[in-house]
């Protein structure tokens, strides 16, 4: 007999008995369900956090110098993170120190931020936002779009004019007629006039900064600042990747003079690199990942006992059938593959239906959340290869009892 | 004999006993029989006597303890359990008490079944599946499953089933067992035609007017073969008197 024969009689025991078959896959179900939501899930946040995220906050060719990561991993020590802390803030100084040793960077833009209780338009405020001092450039490396109005002109910088550009959430809430160029805007006792909106970025992270004033750096440096001359962030664009390791060096050379450090001494600085960024990612991803295959082998294990136990109660039940068949000429092969092949067939169907329900799981959310719904190839096939496994290893049982059953005390079990 | 047809069966003292812990049970001692083709045999004898054992091996669904049992020329004793498979596919067609027809299959599913295990392809296993049918009387009922049809149609069906390899032998077990004595009569000239047609029938009963239908009867008892001679009668419908049980 054929094995594909022995498929055939498989999928008509099957259907004979849907009810059943349908229960027997329900942990196998279970099981590829969840490896494929979570894998979804995970490649999904995967895609969104190379894609949108890092290359929002760091485009390509950027680097940026901050007092310690702005990400933790989690993986830093104890001495380590004290060591971080204790930095110094950059500041103008060092800003002029990296524009002489990267003379011919495309952007160099820096900038300041500190968040804010409230901010007022006449009677109207919106709560909760962040103010950003930003130099020149820093706009354009942020990849900011302008909505309605205009952004920040270099004459607002050398000026330090009182102009700021909000961020559409704020915009909403205090100019909810649209009308939000031209007004004035109120920040302690600070008024500022708003020449432009931005467009809303949304985003998992980026809520953030559709509650945001941006103004001029010198303009939050005069009013604002915590601190004068401080800065949270110095940026950096090269034009090609070669010039970023450069201007890496030699930033990392000129901040390390500037603030005085001595040979052998560690930097008191961090340098971040949207490569650096994704590093960070993977590593929360690989503790994701890690525990799936935990997960999921145990309700693939499960999935798996369940199924042999409904082939051991069908064997007993078709004990006569299997004698009749050994009587028609069924050799032991040929009964075994039988019950291999259904509890395959039964297994793989658990593991379609798992796959389908994890897709939508998936779809769903990407519904709710601005996660792409990304399942990788690779993930499909695991989940058909764990199903056929599966199937396999629970039917090899209940098949080689059923083969080996004598074919005169089958004919005559009742 | 001169001219006589050639040997399909021939046992040299088959035995086989069963271990049941305590004792041994021996239910053939020593059975010679000799068959030849298009024999009708019927094997008589009272509850214990090992016909049914006596079934099991010549139906290769057993092996003996001791003895020689020869189908077709060549010894089947010492077999292999797939030898033994390949053997009841294709030289022994059985035919039991209780039908064993796979109840959620049709008429020419259940008949297609032996074929399966021959390695026949579909097309070819319909069409003899077919024939099989239509040889039995049940051309109509075809798509029928078991539970849909009379229990005379259900062994027609299981005749079919048997035949539809070319067996040497038609193994029967008891095969009126479970009908009334019209359909029983209708099953043994269905016997009787295939025996003319020249099938090889080898039946287990205990009835009498059965195993009249027969051309010889073997009677066992102990396990051993206390008779085998010919019926008198060679026309059994001319002996039997009609079936139907009058009031």
């Amino acid at each position: 007999m054929s094995v594909l024969e022995a498929l055939r009689i498989a999928l008509t025991q099957i259907w004979a008995h849907k009810l059943k078959s349908l229960f027997s896959l329900i942990g196998v179900v279970i099981g590829i369900t969840f490896l494929i939501a979570v894998i979804t899930v995970v490649e999904g946040m995967n895609r969104y956090v190379q894609e949108d995220f890092a290359g929002s906050l760091f485009g390509v060719n950027t680097f940026s110098v901050t007092r310690r990561p702005t990400i933790g991993t989690g993986t830093q020590s104890a001495e380590e993170r004290i060591r971080l802390a204790r930095n110094p803030y950059p500041d103008l100084e060092d800003v002029a120190a990296v524009r002489r040793a990267v003379p011919d960077a495309r952007y160099l833009s820096w900038r300041d931020a500190r968040r804010m209780r409230e901010v007022w338009h006449g009677q109207r405020r919106r709560r909760n936002i962040r103010v950003i001092g930003g130099s020149e450039d820093y706009q354009d490396i942020q990849g900011w779009k302008i909505e309605t109005g205009r952004g920040l002109t270099p004459l607002d910088q050398q000026r330090a004019l009182k102009v700021a550009v909000i961020g559409p959430e704020i915009a909403e809430k205090l100019f909810p007629d649209g009308s939000a160029v031209g007004k004035l805007i109120r920040l302690q006792a600070y008024r500022y006039e708003v020449v432009g909106v931005f467009e809303r970025k949304g985003g998992l992270l980026g809520n953030a900064w559709d509650a945001a004033v941006l103004m001029p750096y010198e303009t939050y440096n005069q009013t604002l600042s915590r601190k004068r001359n401080r800065v949270l962030e110095i940026s950096v664009k090269t034009n090609t990747e070669s010039e970023m390791q450069a201007a890496m060096d030699g930033t990392e050379e000129a901040l390390r003079i500037v603030r005085g450090l001595r040979p052998g001494e560690e930097n008191n600085f961090h340098f971040q690199t949207s490569s650096g960024l994704l590093s960070a990612w993977e590593t929360i991803n690989n503790i994701l990942l890690a525990a799936v295959p935990g997960l999921v082998s145990i309700s693939l294990v499960v999935g798996g006992i369940v199924i042999m136990n409904i082939m051991l109660v069908s064997v007993t039940q078709r004990t006569r059938e299997i004698g009749v068949r050994k009587a028609m000429g069924a050799t032991q092969r040929d009964i075994m593959l039988q019950f291999l092949a259904e509890s395959s067939i039964v297994s793989l169907l658990g593991a379609g239906l798992g796959i389908a329900l994890g897709l939508g799981l998936g779809k769903l959310v990407e519904r709710l959340s601005p996660l792409p719904a990304s399942i990788p190839t690779w993930a499909l096939a695991t989940a058909i290869g764990l199903g056929l496994v599966v199937g396999l290893s629970s039917g090899i049982y209940p098949a080689r009892r059923a083969s080996r059953l004598d074919p005169i005390d089958a004919l005559r079990y009742e | 004999m001169e001219g006589s047809p050639p040997t399909v069966i021939v046992t040299h003292g088959l035995s086989k006993e069963y271990d049941m812990g305590a004792e041994i049970v021996y239910a053939l001692r020593g059975v010679d029989i000799q068959i030849r083709r298009n024999e009708f045999i019927a094997v008589m004898g009272p509850s214990g006597s090992g016909k049914s054992t006596l079934m099991n091996l010549i139906g290769c669904l057993d092996t003996p303890t001791a003895g020689e049992y020869i189908l077709n020329g060549s010894p089947v004793q010492d077999l292999e359990d797939d030898e033994l498979a390949r053997i009841r596919n294709r030289e022994i067609g059985f035919v039991f008490q209780t039908f064993n027809l796979l109840p959620r299959a049709t008429a020419l599913h259940n008949v297609e079944l032996p074929l399966i295990y021959a390695g026949v392809k579909a097309a070819a296993r319909r069409e003899k599946a077919a024939v099989a049918l239509d040889r039995v009387g049940l051309a109509d009922r075809m798509e029928h499953q078991p539970n849909e049809l009379s229990g005379g149609q259900r062994q027609r069906v299981a005749i079919a089933r048997a035949l539809v390899n070319e067996p040497s032998i038609l193994l029967a077990d008891e095969p009126t067992g479970n009908l009334d004595s019209a359909t029983s009569a209708d099953i043994m000239s269905l016997f009787v035609e295939l025996h003319r047609g020249g099938q090889t029938i080898i039946m287990v009963t205990h009835e009498h007017d059965i195993a009249e239908f027969a051309e010889r009867i073997i009677t066992l008892v102990d396990g051993m073969v206390a008779s085998s001679h010919a019926r008198l009668t060679t026309a059994p419908f001319a002996s039997t008197a009609p079936p139907v049980i009058s009031e």
